[in-house]
């Protein structure tokens, strides 16, 4: 290019360019409606956006669990997420239950950033991060952005045991749900129990007991994020204004409630 | 309604209640868009293409989770971009903005003299060249502003990212754009 050019050269350029760059050559709506009544064909499953080539980072043996799992599942499911009404969370019943296994190493780490305190955690989140007196402080805090997820991570507390995720006694995960954007999807099976259960101040939380479910999360767009896929074991959900938390442990129900009761 | 084209909101609302056509409404009336937005991302018109109907597919499913009120236009190219990265990323290489997709447009500059219109189309080529070499996330703010007239709430709604963000980001990208041209014409001097 011979010259130099300007500021306002290049934005003109750049419009110019704008003005000529092409659509597609003809309407796409013959090809959208295809593609929308052979994914309406497919299995729910399939319409979780779990992609195959995607589930490679996951570990082996939860991989296996749950190809087995879908590949055995008749295409039913029940969305129970109406009926919970847990802002920002889905729950599907699946037919099978998958198959109770340790965990391997994959889950030890978190993502996100990690924060020092709740208060820095606050900070970044945009909303006010409660932790609950029962257990104490966390020993690590993380807070993801797209979408806003903080997770307070307990590793061994005496008195707890371990949970499915190594090294981990409790977990809990507050975001701000909304009704219509799922942060996170739960697949549970008929070994799975569900109950609605109050908290010490009336609050409706959701026990889910027995054998582990599988959890996922979604990303800002919607999409399940695979590598975030695994085996949770008993956990709590309940909504306080306006902020959804999870506490994932394997205690009683008795307990989970008294450690959800103490959140402040 | 008559005469008028019916607004997002009321073809997204029918969409929800399970009226086909009626998303085949938004898709035409936004094709180009998603295509375009798929292109500065993926470089190649085959994969926008494809990636785009991909997007309006995925945007289909989620209907379900659209706020109600909210605009549809910058919810949409989000998923939309997000499906192109994907698809880039799968493929393993960096795009390179075909020009012949910019060139091939009748121009509308016919005011030109053969000599003006020659430059122009030379710093077409420029500048694409030079974008190419933009981080994508760069490349898709300036997309947004520069080929499809989004407004900043746009933007930022089709970003992900807060209005604030958004002014920044552009301006950091043009930065970005100008040293690259910049230097160009330094490493042809």
């Amino acid at each position: 290019m011979p010259e130099r050019l300007d500021d306002r050269d290049l934005e003109r350029t750049l419009s110019d360019i704008g003005t000529r760059l092409d659509g597609p050559k003809r309407d796409m709506w013959p090809a959208v409606r295809a593609r929308i009544a052979e994914r309406r064909a497919q299995p729910w499953w399939s319409r979780l956006g779990l992609d195959r080539q995607r589930l490679a980072p996951i570990a082996a043996t939860l991989t296996v669990i749950l190809v087995a799992t879908l590949v055995l599942t008749p295409s039913f499911v029940d969305a129970l997420e109406h009926l919970l009404n847990i802002p920002g969370v889905q729950i599907f019943r699946i037919p099978n239950t998958p198959t109770p296994m340790p965990t391997t190493g994959a889950f030890a780490s978190f993502s996100g950033q990690r924060a020092s305190s709740i208060v820095e955690a606050s900070r970044l989140a945009g909303f006010q991060v409660r932790e609950p007196g029962a257990l104490g402080a966390p020993d690590e805090i993380y807070v993801e952005l797209a979408p806003v997820r903080v997770t307070l991570v307990y590793r061994s507390r005496q008195g707890l045991p371990v949970t499915a995720v190594p090294g981990v006694s409790a977990l809990i995960v507050e975001f701000k749900g909304s009704l219509d954007a799922p942060i996170l999807g739960k697949a549970i099976g008929p070994g799975t129990t569900l109950e609605a259960v109050p908290l010490s101040n009336g609050t409706a939380s959701y026990w889910l007991a027995g054998q582990p479910h599988q959890f996922f999360y979604r990303d800002s767009n919607g999409q399940t994020q695979p590598d975030t896929l695994r085996l949770a074991g008993n956990t709590l959900l309940w909504d306080a204004g306006g902020i959804t938390y999870r506490l994932e442990a394997q205690v009683s129900r008795e307990e989970a409630v008294r450690i959800a009761s103490s959140f402040r | 309604m008559e005469g008028r084209p019916a607004e997002d909101a009321v073809l997204v609302e029918r969409a929800q209640h399970g009226d086909t056509e009626a998303y085949g409404e938004l898709v035409r009336r936004y094709q180009a868009l998603a295509t375009r937005t798929a292109y500065v991302i993926t470089g190649l018109s085959t994969d926008a293409e494809d990636a785009a109907q991909d997007g309006f597919t995925k945007a289909y499913f989620a209907l379900g989770r659209f706020r109600t009120g909210a605009p549809f236009r910058p919810w949409l190219l989000r998923i939309v971009a997000n499906e192109a990265k994907n698809r880039r990323k799968a493929a393993g290489r960096r795009p390179t903005v075909d020009l012949s997709v910019a060139e091939d447009r009748p121009s509308g500059d016919t005011a030109l003299s053969p000599e003006e219109a020659a430059l122009a189309s030379e710093r077409r080529t420029f500048v694409l060249g030079a974008l190419g070499k933009l981080r994508e996330e760069d490349r898709l703010v300036i997309a947004y502003r520069y080929f499809m007239q989004l407004s900043e709430a746009e933007m930022a709604d089709a970003l992900g990212v807060a209005r604030g963000t958004v002014k920044s980001r552009l301006s950091r990208a043009i930065a970005r754009l100008r040293e690259i041209t910049a230097g160009e014409v330094r490493a042809d001097a």
